[in-house]
């Protein structure tokens, strides 16, 4: 998978047309061949852009931030990313005409070892659902047959007090810098909830308390959203398995509720925002 | 001595060798303003008892209960949580108890998956008309969380400086 040529080609036309401000795209970290987001202002550094399978970030992330907002944007996106994309404009925080998308149908990203990622074995949605352009040949890939996640199902399996123990020691590495937040496209808000001080909810001490009590807020705000793009997991600097805890939601939404996954179908905007009368009830005395 | 101090420290669910005797379970009653609230008023004007070891708070609609009460409560002082709200069908504001149910399955399932034990966070539907059935509710869901102990997972004592 390489599309590096085509990127560049399409970037500065859309630079020469006039049709667009910036483009988000990936750039060489300049050590390794492993790379970093760039944001492109300059026709001049086109040839800065590259996509290879080492292409690892979902760049909708950086519509957030000032350098995108309100401004006219071209943006590459794999098949995960366009999903979060899709959600972002369903939940009305870009604007459909201000972005240019260029989207991949991706055949998987590698981490540093060189190995396929985890997400990108069990991805279900692997071309762009929403685009502008799409480079590659789509695989038509099936979005229906759930395939649960290997590290979920076997945690589910062994007795609560191991995974209690598990689970205790992941929210004690978490050091509270809340990358994992900042790296997620979905988490927009101005203020988190989890940082306000003046509510009695607020817990800003650097404990496992504190942890399990923001990551799993966290976790559940993103129920029925998460695109499984894994940018939380990159980011952290714990190296904390964050997907078990989107994974687990994504599963019990899947197999409950008969939903599709998040962000696959345009103006859906998640299972937490609508119900059915058949949803399961035994759960309830 | 020291490996019992250890194991308390450690706050994974080991219910025999931390419940001290006469211990009494604390229980967060989340209900629903239109049914739930009123039930366990009629539980009450009708002389039917039941433990005292609930704590009753008062909502607009069990749609009201953010996930987060619950995570808050079990981190803090509650050894258990009972939302209650009105049957699927009932809700004064219409859909209000579907939309929640959704929520419900999903936080009860995740906060199992991190090691609660399923028995802790507990649902119920009871309409105005139920005060048996509140009495009933409560009074199993005080035997199930005194059957478990008291819970020391991810509390929040455990881990601040004394």
């Amino acid at each position: 998978m390489n599309y590096t040529k085509q990127i560049q080609d399409i970037a500065s036309q859309l630079f020469a047309e006039g049709k667009i401000d910036v483009f988000v795209g990936y750039r060489l970290n300049g050590f390794d061949d492993n790379q970093v987001p760039v944001l492109i202002k300059d026709p001049q550094d086109v040839h800065k852009l590259v996509f290879t399978d080492k292409s690892v970030f979902n760049l909708v992330n950086y519509l957030k931030t000032d350098h995108t907002r309100r401004k006219r944007v071209g943006l590459v996106v794999k098949g995960c990313d366009s999903r979060s994309l899709n959600l972002m404009l369903t939940e009305n925080q870009v604007k459909r005409e201000n972005i240019y998308v260029v989207g991949i149908c991706c055949e998987g990203v590698t981490d540093d070892a060189g190995q396929k990622m985890q997400n990108c074995v069990d991805c279900m949605v692997p071309d762009a659902v929403v685009s502008d352009e799409l480079l590659g040949t789509a695989s038509g890939a099936d979005t229906l047959t759930y395939k649960m996640n290997a590290d979920v199902a076997a945690l589910s399996n062994i007795p609560l007090t191991e995974r209690a123990a598990y689970f205790e020691e992941v929210f004690e590495n978490c050091i509270r810098c809340n990358a994992c937040r900042h790296s997620c496209p979905l988490c927009y808000c101005a203020k988190c909830c989890i940082d306000q001080e003046t509510a009695t909810l607020y817990n800003g001490a650097n404990t496992t308390s504190a942890a399990f009590h923001a990551l799993m807020t966290w976790s559940l705000h993103l129920a029925g959203r998460c695109v499984d793009c894994r940018n939380c997991e990159k980011a952290c600097p714990s190296h904390l398995p964050l997907h078990l805890l989107h994974k687990q939601n994504e599963s019990v939404i899947f197999e409950n509720f008969q939903e599709h996954l998040a962000g696959v179908i345009p103006e859906d905007r998640g299972a937490f925002y609508k119900y059915s009368l058949k949803d399961p009830d035994d759960f309830i005395m | 001595m020291e490996a019992e101090v250890k194991d308390q420290l450690v706050s994974i669910e080991k219910p025999e060798l931390i419940a001290p005797p006469n211990w009494e379970p604390v229980i967060m009653g989340i209900l629903c303003n239109w049914c739930s609230y009123a039930g366990s008023d009629l539980t009450g004007t009708s002389r039917i008892q039941y433990p005292p070891n609930i704590r009753i708070i008062r909502v607009p609609c069990s749609s009201r209960v953010d996930p987060w009460f619950l995570i808050k409560s079990l981190q803090t002082t509650a050894d258990g949580v009972l939302v209650s709200g009105c049957h699927p069908g009932d809700c004064h504001y219409i859909s209000g108890n579907y939309f929640a149910r959704r929520r419900f399955l999903v936080t009860k399932k995740l906060l199992n998956f991190v090691g609660f034990h399923e028995n802790r966070i507990q649902f119920s539907w009871v309409s105005a008309a139920e005060g048996p059935k509140f009495a009933k509710v409560v009074n199993k869901v005080t035997e199930d969380i005194k059957k478990l102990g008291p819970l020391h997972l991810y509390k929040k004592e455990n881990f601040e400086k004394k």
